[in-house]
């Protein structure tokens, strides 16, 4: 059968998107496979169904919980139900049970702490492992935003695993990063894939905005004339609310913020009016976006400067799947930058929270073995979120041969080298922000993943220069909701009407 | 070591800068805005206050709205009339609730008359009647009866809904709104005990909704039926709803959850007429409303245990089984409680209770000296809500 009608019987798609099938047939062949595709070109289509064809179980890292949320829901959406994810959320009891089954599944999501469990290790190798995926593999850069320690574990984990068949994903990666990956795997022969990033129906553009006032306002302007449906992305949670109300106040009844925050039952409800086209704006943090596959979206604006060039493609990646012109707008007020630069420290402990982690240790010298009781006492006094803690957790108690001292001392310079890696990312993207003299956008972030613009676009950006009219609809159908509503009728259409007539 | 934890506390507090550099962002503070004019929970608040009428602090309210299950929060909600609203806010923080007292306070509709104590002023009892004359607590509302069914019908039944909705629509690729395993793996044994096609299922359960929904007084079907989620229908969150029909977010919380009361006592009631609608909480109705402990000390009260005995047999001190026994004198309407107070003294509390007007136990015990709290509970607990 040609892959063409395997895509079909799986997946019930009739051609592949860009990249797909040339991964998947190096996959198929054998080949341990290094595949860079741009977000929202449908990667983890790329396991599963190299998964399907292959006999034996997929393993899957995943670095985060709500990926993995996402892509084990994907899969039982399309009905497949042997899907297992070991994470944190996993009780111990379906831990248990999970792990005394584990032939039974079919697609294994492993989070990376878990890596380190020799207890998982066993069990896993008692399958037959048919691909061994590492989604977002960029992780395992020290250069990246995005490290994560956990990741440096990889290359020991598989070599245990017997050296698995590989794929090894990823949106955005620097020939550097791939050299890391490629070397921490110790792979011989691979086949790679890389796809520019670059999405040239994305039209780029940044607006700058002298005040936070105007910015709102500018905001209201956009999202009553653009053409949706689109999404408005913000750093706070507070604010993406916020400005939900301001528009609703400016008369856009279909808008609805997103966060991490809500109720997860009103999230799946937001989450799925705006996927059938109930709503047409979402005022959403970076918690909104994984795994939803809208094709239709004409708008991403971004209220807030992110952190990175990396996740500002990931996010305004979301537009224009379905391969229509589609506008990225970034507004930007100076000062700006300000808000980065506090979310970036506040993602690691402070030096003050490191000593007296530290002292407090020194102090209980000997009881360091009881971990477990110390951990939520030293979180809770500490006052260090969980993921701050981890990272210092795994400093402190990782690696037990070294004295407490040169642990504690690593521990700091490993913060400090985070810190700078994390600057440094502000800074490419606040100068690519404001970069009004040095020309295209679209050139100069493919310079920052060390690509070449090539090809040249009609509606490039803003420094090429654009007509945002293009991006009003051309009929005005502002839809409002009905105000006549007839719940028995409503029941029926739900109960007892049906496509098949 | 506490005094220097408290001290390093204060030090890092959880709360980083992050957070207060947001804040600046954010110039209103809305809810605070949205509670000056009178919200629907500022009002259910001053009608508690009037139930209590000073007799208790205002955490008795946090604790009743919350549905905590005390004995003590019990006791009051059933001594005060207040049963209907056992368990309706289980989010309520004591910060939010401190602030609709002061709100309340400003505007003159309560003045306190003790430490964390308020009583309701001639001006708040004006503003209660004029608040709920034109549009009165549904009277379907019953959270003691019904608090730990709520949550899960509504649970079970949405996503019941939804995927009979797709089954009808041979569609099985959707996200399930609810997504406990435990209900999925609920709905799996549901849809193979009904024993129906999929297209009966659907027209049944229609049937049996319109049928229940139908005869509902004095509440408005859609305000359930907007909820709803099924193939290509997306129902709407809580805030959508009220603000759809244009009702506050709380007052709309009170009126859906009355709804889903008088399902439960329609279904619960007439099972023969509503197969489906009923079975979807079958497994988890109890035979008393009690709480697990105090479950307890009823079942070895029932084998012949005396009260001390059964505080020594649980290591329990003798105060809490106390709470248990008046627990079961609320709950259990045939339990007869004269092993613990003779008929004699239960006449002589009958007549204490109905010579004042308080329901504060130091009052009552003034005029019958002779016995003890713990028997003026129980009797006031026998005697059950004075209507
Ligand atoms: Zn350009």
């Amino acid at each position: 059968m040609k892959l063409e009608e395997h895509l079909k019987k799986y997946f019930n798609y009739t051609t592949f998107r860009t990249g797909q099938k040339e991964v998947i047939s190096s996959i198929l062949e054998g080949n341990h496979t290094i595949a860079m595709l741009p977000t929202g070109t449908g990667k983890s289509l790329c396991y599963q169904l190299s998964g399907y064809l292959l006999k034996g179980q997929v393993i899957i890292i995943s670095p985060l919980l709500s990926l993995m949320q996402d892509q084990t829901e994907q899969l039982m959406m399309n009905g497949e139900k042997r899907v297992i994810a070991f994470n944190s959320f996993l009780t111990p009891q379906e831990r248990k049970q999970a792990l005394s089954q584990l032939n039974t599944y079919k697609f294994i999501f492993l989070s990376p702490e878990m890596l380190k469990s020799d207890f998982i290790l066993n069990r896993l190798r008692e399958l037959q492992i048919a691909l061994f995926v590492i989604d977002e593999a960029h992780c395992i850069s020290q250069w990246g935003y995005d490290f994560r320690p956990d990741y440096l574990k990889l290359g020991d984990f598989r070599r245990k695993l017997g050296n698995p068949l590989t794929l090894a994903l990823t949106a955005t990666a620097t020939p550097e990063v791939k050299e890391e990956l490629i070397s921490s795997l110790s792979l011989k022969n691979w086949n790679e894939y890389i796809y520019s990033v670059d999405r040239p129906n994305i039209v780029l553009a940044v607006e700058v905005i002298d005040s936070y006032h105007d910015k709102s306002d500018r905001l209201v302007e956009l999202v009553q004339n653009l053409e949706g449906p689109g999404i408005v992305y913000f750093s706070s949670k507070k604010m993406a609310e916020k400005m939900t109300i301001h528009l609703k106040q400016n008369g856009i009844d279909r808008v609805m913020a997103y966060h991490g925050g809500m109720e997860q039952e009103n999230r799946v409800l937001i989450q799925q009016q705006f996927l059938h086209d109930q709503l047409d704006v979402i005022c959403a943090t970076s918690a909104f976006g994984m795994g939803i596959n809208k094709e239709n979206i004409r708008y991403v604006i971004h209220f807030h400067m992110p952190l990175q060039l990396e996740s500002y493609l990931q996010e305004i990646g979301r537009a224009g799947r379905d391969g229509m012109k589609s506008i990225a707008l970034l507004l930007y007020s100076p000062g700006d930058e300000q808000l980065p630069f506090q979310l970036a420290e506040g993602e690691l402990p402070s030096e003050a929270q490191l000593d007296f982690v530290y002292h407090l240790l020194e102090e209980k010298n000997n009881s360091i073995n009881d971990l477990g009781e110390l951990e939520n006492e030293l979180i809770s006094l500490s006052g260090l979120t969980e993921v701050q803690w981890r990272v210092v957790a795994d400093y402190l108690f990782g690696n037990t041969k070294e004295p407490m001292q040169q642990r504690y001392v690593q521990l700091k310079v490993f913060i400090n080298e985070r810190l700078q890696v994390k600057r440094k990312k502000i800074n490419d993207m606040l100068i690519w922000t404001q970069a009004q003299l040095n020309g295209c956008r679209r050139k100069n972030i493919l310079k920052y993943f060390k690509e070449d613009k090539t090809i040249e676009i009609d509606d490039c950006c803003d420094q090429c220069g654009i007509d945002l009219t293009v991006f009003y609809p051309k009929t005005k159908n502002h839809k409002t909701a009905d105000n006549f509503f007839d719940w028995k009728k409503h029941l029926a259409k739900i109960l007892l009407v049906s496509e098949r007539g | 070591m506490i005094e220097s934890s408290y001290h390093i506390k204060n030090k890092f507090p959880k709360k980083n800068r992050i957070i207060l550099i947001m804040d600046m962002f954010v110039s209103v503070n809305l809810r605070l805005c949205d509670m000056m004019k009178n919200s629907y929970l500022s009002m259910i608040v001053l009608y508690c206050l009037h139930k209590i009428n000073g007799e208790r602090t205002i955490y008795s309210i946090l604790h009743l709205l919350n549905g905590k299950k005390s004995s003590q929060t019990i006791q009051d909600a059933h001594i005060f009339n207040l049963t209907t609203f056992f368990s309706t806010f289980p989010l309520l923080k004591r910060a939010e609730l401190d602030m609709h007292i002061d709100i309340l306070n400003k505007q003159g509709f309560v003045s306190t008359n003790a430490e964390q104590s308020y009583c309701v002023t001639s001006v708040g009892l004006k503003q209660l009647e004029e608040y709920f004359k034109p549009n009165p607590i549904p009277a379907n509302l019953n959270g003691w009866k019904f608090h730990n069914l709520t949550d899960l019908f509504w649970e079970r039944l949405s996503l019941a809904i939804q995927v009979i909705s797709h089954l009808k629509n041979r569609n099985s690729k959707y996200l399930p709104i609810q997504k406990s395993k435990e209900h999925h793996k609920w709905l799996k044994g549901y849809l193979y005990k009904c024993k129906l096609s999929k297209d009966e299922l659907a027209e049944k359960l229609y049937d049996e909704l319109v049928a229940c929904l139908e005869t509902m007084d004095g509440l408005d079907p859609s305000i359930f039926v907007k909820r709803v989620t099924g193939y290509q229908i997306i129902g709407l969150t809580e805030a959508q709803a009220a603000d759809q029909f244009d009702m506050d977010e709380e007052a709309y919380h009170i009126q859906f959850l009355s709804i889903l009361h008088y399902m439960l006592e329609k279904v619960g009631t007439k099972q023969g007429d509503f197969p489906l609608l009923s079975c979807m909480i079958e497994d988890k109705k109890r035979a008393t409303p009690l709480t697990e402990s105090s479950n307890r000390t009823f079942n070895l009260l029932q084998m012949g245990y005396r009260l001390e005995e059964i505080a020594q047999m649980r290591k329990l001190k003798k105060n809490t089984i106390e709470d248990h026994l008046v627990e079961i004198a609320l709950n259990i309407p045939n339990f007869d409680i004269s092993a613990f107070v003779n008929i004699d003294k239960q006449k002589e509390i009958k007549m204490a209770i109905n010579s004042v007007s308080s329901k504060q136990l130091k009052y009552i015990r003034e005029l019958v000296p002779d016995v003890d709290y713990f028997e003026i509970r129980l009797v006031l607990a026998k005697g059950g809500e004075k209507k």
